[in-house]
């Protein structure tokens, strides 16, 4: 028998039991359904944390930090130490402070290209004339790091009199919209914190405002946070910081390479020089971790689904099977080779998976589509979609579960083609 | 020519063993009706089976066209059965749920016949059963002896050389059942086909050029052409037509 005719007779078999085929195919839905959601969410999770990463990461970068010192079990020995390491009694900090000491020894890594500290300096305010004082966070602006400008625009580096604002600032400060912002300029207000708080000492700072960003959802930083130049940073941290107890301690360095692949020997060699460095894959993988764990939670439980449904499928098939034993008696006195026989009720079988495989897939599409809108709200992730799907996974599904599907009714066909047609044929 | 040689069939294990064909020995020469007749549960299936290839008693030869069946490997008995056989049988073993058109299409299916040539071959023997205004009705709303004629067409469509029929009109009242032998014997004549029919019932048997008398397992009688020939010997003997 032709591949084409049995096709056609099990897809004809199987309409003539409708009921029973749909049932034993939702059994397998249910598993394509959530499998299907699990490789979505993988992918959607993944491309998620991927733009996340590469638009807040460069991976010519590695952010680095000073390794936490060597920890003993229970509690910790009490050490006296009131200087410069003082902020290792913070628990956000539990490692020491980086010094200018310890980024001249990183530049001279082989490979560091350059070396700057992270400042984030604290000001007082950021205003303009004739306008309302604001509080005023500040980041140092990088190139790599993607953002959404909704005027202007910064892509290159920023010179050191050059800001980036947040389109919520320009509404606070007044301008009559993102786009007049441009060109203008903005004052920042600095305390340098060594000076007597009875005589404060202070000093305004003006910029010049370069582009306007917009709040992305895909920023981790800098969506509410003005950036500066690191040289503008720099200044307005030796400003304010200048002879205090932590002036030249950072908690963080960023450190560049010269080449993408030479960020994992740096790494290497940071950890070596007693450095904690994390490269870029580093932050996509561990956030990528969280989101394999959460995939393969529901990946098992449309394992257990299929799992489910392999039974029904053995069932279905031993009873048609049994219903149809005059049927493959007649088949096999007509010259129906045993090995055909065997292949009806496995393509019988794998339509039935196939069919499964389809209607979970295309619900779970479905459901994907009208979900994703809402999924994106909650999570303010605003035009991004958490469940992506593709072709090749929905079709990955259905050949896996026709796969499955033949394998549960390997013994019913098994059963049909070794039938002895007399016995099936015997009418009294 | 199929030739019956010493066969034996045996049922059952060591203590409980029955003998449903004991020594059968008979030549059916190419195009002839042969009626294999006798009570019920005297062997006349179970000789069928073996002419067939669809059983395979543990003595014995039968040999069609040269070639011992019994011999051949279970692949190549499926192939003569697809190509040069075919089976009619008492209670019809059409699919109930099939068209007429996919009832007939089974055998060509099976014998891989090409899909271009099918239709004209199925309408064709759907015409000469009188059945080709029904190609598209399932079977299962067709009358008993319409059932049976389906039967027929799906026997002859791929032009067997050896038809088997068993108690063909066994479930058929006389005027339907008589329908069915005309269409058998129509085709035994008109093809030049072999032509077995199983029956307990002698006036069919009458119709047929050889009549093979089965008691218990053993050959009664041979009759050919309604004059009694052959007495039972258990050394094979060949009939002339
Ligand atoms: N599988 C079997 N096991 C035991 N005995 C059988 C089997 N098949 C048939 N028989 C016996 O063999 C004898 C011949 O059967 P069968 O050829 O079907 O008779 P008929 O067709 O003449 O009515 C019967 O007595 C029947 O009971
Ligand atoms: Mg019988």
């Amino acid at each position: 028998m032709k591949m084409r005719d049995t096709i056609q007779r099990a897809g004809r078999s199987l309409r003539q039991a409708k009921a029973r085929t749909l049932l034993t195919s939702l059994a397998i839905g249910v598993g394509a359904f959530t499998i299907t959601l699990s490789f979505a969410a993988g992918a959607g999770g993944r491309a998620y944390t991927d733009a996340i990463v590469s638009a807040n990461t460069d991976v010519n970068e590695l952010s680095v930090t000073k390794a936490p010192e060597q920890q003993q079990e229970g509690p910790q020995k009490y050490t006296d130490i009131s200087s410069a390491g003082a902020a290792s009694a913070n628990p956000f900090f539990p490692a020491s402070f980086l010094n200018n000491n310890d980024i001249t020894r990183i530049v001279a890594v082989k490979n560091v290209e350059s070396v700057a500290p992270n400042y984030s300096p604290s000001v007082k305010y950021i205003t303009r004339t004739g306008q309302d004082k604001y509080v005023a966070p500040i980041s140092t602006f990088s190139p790599s790091v993607k953002l959404k400008y909704v005027a202007g625009g910064a892509n290159s580096n920023l010179s050191t009199d050059e800001i980036v604002l947040t389109q919520e600032y320009v509404k606070a400060l007044g301008f009559a919209s993102d786009q007049a912002a441009i060109g203008k300029t903005v004052d920042i207000v600095a305390e340098r914190l060594s000076s007597f708080a009875t005589s404060p000492e202070m000093e305004t700072f003006t910029y010049k405002v370069k582009a306007v960003s917009d709040k992305s959802g895909l920023a981790l930083r800098a969506q509410s946070t003005l950036l500066l130049s690191n040289e503008a940073a720099k200044n307005l941290y030796d400003y304010v910081s200048k002879d205090t107890r932590d002036y030249g301690n950072f908690a963080l360095a960023s450190v560049r390479v010269n080449d993408p692949d030479a960020a994992e020997t740096v790494k290497t060699e940071l950890a070596r020089m007693g450095y904690e460095a994390q490269t870029a894959k580093d932050v996509l993988g561990t956030l990528n971790t969280f989101i394999n764990v959460l995939q393969g939670i529901l990946l098992g439980f449309g394992a257990l689904a299929v799992l489910t449904s392999i039974f029904g499928i053995i069932n279905t098939q031993y009873i048609s099977v049994l219903e149809r034993t005059q049927q493959i008696g007649l088949m096999k006195a007509l010259g129906m080779r045993q090995r055909d026989v065997g292949r009806l009720f496995r393509y019988e079988a794998a339509w039935v998976g196939f069919l499964g495989g389809v209607i979970g897939s295309g619900m779970a599409v479905i459901a994907g589509v009208i979900a994703n809108p809402f999924i994106s709200e909650a999570l303010s992730l605003g035009d991004i979609n958490l469940l992506i799907f593709s072709p090749i996974a929905a079709a990955g599904v259905i050949i896996g579960l026709m796969i499955v599907s033949v394998a549960a009714g390997m013994l019913p066909a098994r059963k049909a083609a070794k039938l002895d047609p007399i016995e099936a044929l015997r009418t009294e | 020519m199929i030739e019956v040689r010493n066969v034996t069939k045996t049922y059952g294990k060591k203590h409980t063993t029955f003998t449903a064909l004991d020594n059968v020995n008979f030549t059916v020469p190419d195009g002839a009706s042969v009626a294999i007749l006798g009570k019920s549960g005297s062997g006349k299936s179970t000789l069928m089976h073996v002419m067939s290839g669809l059983d395979r008693p543990g003595v014995g030869e039968v040999i069609i066209d040269g070639q011992d069946i019994l011999q051949l490997k279970q692949k190549e008995v499926d192939i003569f059965r697809s190509t040069k056989m075919s089976f009619i049988f008492q209670s019809f073993f059409v699919q109930a749920n099939e068209s007429c058109y996919d009832n007939v299409s089974l055998p060509l299916e099976i014998a891989q016949t090409p899909v271009r040539q099918r239709r004209g071959m199925i309408e064709k023997t759907l015409e000469s059963v009188e059945l080709l205004d029904k190609i598209k009705s399932r079977a299962r709303d067709l009358s008993g002896g319409q059932k049976q004629r389906l039967a027929v067409a799906r026997a002859i469509v791929n032009s067997p050389r050896v038809l088997f029929a068993d108690e063909p009109t066994g479930n058929l009242d006389s005027a339907t059942g008589e329908k069915i032998e005309d269409l058998l014997f129509g085709y035994n004549k008109k093809s030049g086909s072999t032509l077995i029919i199983v029956t307990h019932d002698p006036d069919l048997a009458k119709k047929c050029d050889i009549q093979i008398r089965i008691k218990d397992g053993t050959i009664e009688s041979i009759i050919e052409s309604q004059q009694p020939v052959i007495a039972h010997r258990p050394v094979a003997r060949k009939i002339q037509l």
